[in-house]
């Protein structure tokens, strides 16, 4: 029970990572990044090879954030100038490509078959369940960063030029701000976490394949910093949780439904993120919590 | 050469049904639908269901999933896309991803994932003037010129088209002028299923039945309709052509397992060169 509640978790920090990551991006600064999946996807290859080419993993993790970054930069630098629908549509292609690159270079990536093999971190200090308590701790400790690194962005004099390019970039420009490389370092930003939250998922499985990184991964991550509130980083943790939670119930569907096979019950569970996204949209999109915005103490209203 | 043009302007037209479909959605409802990739899959699987486990002629099945996939489109707007009118382009795109994932699933849930095919006879190829063409590739051929010409006449010819031109032009003049919105978004989501079903079965035809086989071209047909102006369906034909045509030239130069890719350097460079596509108003940087 213990290892299986030590699983989730780790699941669970993955995936606010990922959200954390999409809060930036969407949240504060207002690109819409369809193409999630793609670019934790590079992070896992990245960290995964160099970690099997005899790399160390700090390293390797590095390496896969280096990699993260320059390519979110990349992406941004030809779309921020476009309407989000665009930049929708221009992540999710890159996103597309990448998986066609992951299936199709075999020499390098194993192709549908995947990597099997990622050597694990510090796997000789311990072993078993003291492995996975372990390796709880340095994800928890790897959130905490990626955490606070988000929440100075979003408290700083950055943060708040994101948050008004957002809302009125016109507005923001005539202030003397430039729009293009406020939205590159944003996106850049969200792809070192996304980078952070590939390495874990590489070293935790120890095993990747391209199936792994399918559309899925952007509904959670949409899903999560929805239902947390746009722009808010403690909600967005609470989304996350609340979220892997509801999605790891649905686990349980298929006890209650005796009479469906796997395949069913797989797809059931698909159907209901995208119900529950849908239903999220439609009666609670403001979510938990509300953005940060920078106030005012009492009795300093001039 | 002429054979690879051949294949392309087939590929170009299996493309320009959905990328139609596409366009006009994205027109009058102002949102990119990335749904259609499931619609197009749904539509086949619906037809596939008469053909194959009832017996029905795959004539009567394509115009039966047609009809079905029309029905499932306006069931969707009514409970999803209806109560997010008033929202912004980016809430109801995210919503038409959570669709996506409906309907794909609903797929896989009542039929599984394995692979399948219509009941059709298999005929040796034609040959004509030195190139290779098969029966389906006649279907394709006549069934998405004949659904061209259609959609070209209910936009240039009937009222309604004019009103969902208008709509997409300038919804609050629309409005002003006494056009019922909400009869012109209907019509344009059952005309959007109608393609989407068609080419569901056209692609199936081509290839395979699976649940994929819709997300496969989400790619090309968001190219299309880049490549062709937002919004401007008859763009998109063209669109979908250039970019058939240039699957097949990229063959000759590339593995055929990168033909997808063709799409994203599409979408990368018109979006660099040109964002608002070949024919399309220059109104969408911000």
């Amino acid at each position: 029970m213990i290892g299986y509640l030590t699983a989730i978790l780790i699941f669970v920090i993955i995936s606010a990572l990922i959200g954390l990551a999409l809060n930036l991006q969407w949240g504060q600064a207002g690109m819409v990044n369809f193409g999630i999946f793609g670019f934790f996807a590079v992070a896992a290859y990245v960290a995964a090879l160099s970690a099997m080419a005899g790399v160390p993993a700090l390293v390797a993790a590095l390496l896969a954030v280096i990699a993260t970054v320059i390519l979110s930069a990349l992406v941004a630098l030809v779309s921020a100038r476009l309407r989000e629908d665009y930049l929708a549509i221009a992540t999710l292609a890159f996103a597309e490509a990448v998986r066609l690159f992951l299936l199709n270079e075999t020499w390098l990536t194993g192709g549908a078959n995947g990597l099997p093999g990622i050597p694990r971190p510090l796997s000789g200090v311990a072993s078993g369940l003291h492995y996975e308590l372990m390796f709880l701790g340095i994800s928890v400790v790897v959130l905490a960063l990626c955490f606070v690194f988000a929440q100075l962005l979003t408290v700083s004099p950055f943060g708040r030029v994101l948050r008004a390019l957002r809302e009125d970039d016109l507005v923001a420009s005539t202030l003397g701000k430039t729009t293009l490389s406020f939205r590159v370092r944003a996106f850049a930003a969200g792809g070192a976490i996304i980078g952070a939250a590939g390495s874990l998922h590489s070293f935790y499985f120890s095993y990747i394949d391209p199936t792994q990184f399918g559309a899925f991964v952007t509904a959670y991550a949409f899903m999560a910093v929805i239902a947390g509130g746009r722009g808010s980083n403690t909600g967005l943790l609470i989304g996350a949780v609340s979220v892997m939670v509801l999605l790891e119930g649905t686990r349980f569907l298929k006890d209650l439904m005796p009479f469906l096979d796997a395949g069913q019950a797989a797809s059931l569970r698909l159907i209901l993120i995208g119900v529950g996204l849908i239903l999220l949209l439609i009666y609670r999109p403001q979510g938990f919590m509300r953005e940060y915005r920078l106030q005012a103490k009492d009795g300093d209203v001039s | 050469m002429l054979q690879i043009l051949l294949n392309g302007v087939v590929s170009g037209l299996l493309v320009a049904l959905p990328a139609i479909a596409l366009s006009l959605t994205y027109g009058v409802l102002n949102f990119p639908n990335f749904a259609i990739g499931s619609m197009i899959t749904m539509g086949a699987y619906i037809a596939l269901f008469f053909n194959v486990d009832i017996g029905v002629p795959l004539l009567l099945a394509a115009g039966l999933g047609a009809a079905g996939l029309a029905t499932v489109a306006l069931v969707t707007d009514r409970l999803v896309y209806k109560p997010l009118r008033n929202s912004d382009h980016v809430t109801l795109l995210v919503a038409s991803m959570g669709v996506y994932f409906v309907l794909e699933n609903v797929v896989r849930f009542l039929w599984g994932s394995d692979i399948r095919g219509y009941d059709i006879a298999v005929a040796r190829p034609h040959r004509w003037m030195g190139m290779r063409v098969n029966n389906e590739q006649i279907t394709i051929v006549i069934v998405a010129l004949l659904a061209m010409v259609a959609v070209w006449f209910i936009l240039m010819r009937t009222p309604l088209g004019r009103a969902m031109r208008a709509v997409s032009d300038n919804p609050d003049l629309a409005g002003v002028r006494g056009i019922n919105r909400n009869y012109v978004i209907a019509a344009v989501w059952a005309i959007s299923g109608v393609l989407a079903g068609f080419a569901g079965v056209l692609v199936g035809m081509d290839g395979v039945v699976d649940p994929l086989m819709g997300w496969n071209y989400i790619l090309p047909v968001f190219a299309a309709v880049i490549l062709g102006g937002i919004g401007n369906p008859l763009g998109a034909v063209v669109g979908a052509l250039l970019i058939g045509v240039a699957e097949e030239l990229s063959t000759l130069i590339l593995p055929t397992t990168y033909r997808q890719a063709v799409a994203f350097l599409i979408i990368v460079f018109v979006l660099l060169l040109r964002p608002h596509g070949l024919f399309g108003k220059a109104r969408i940087s911000r």
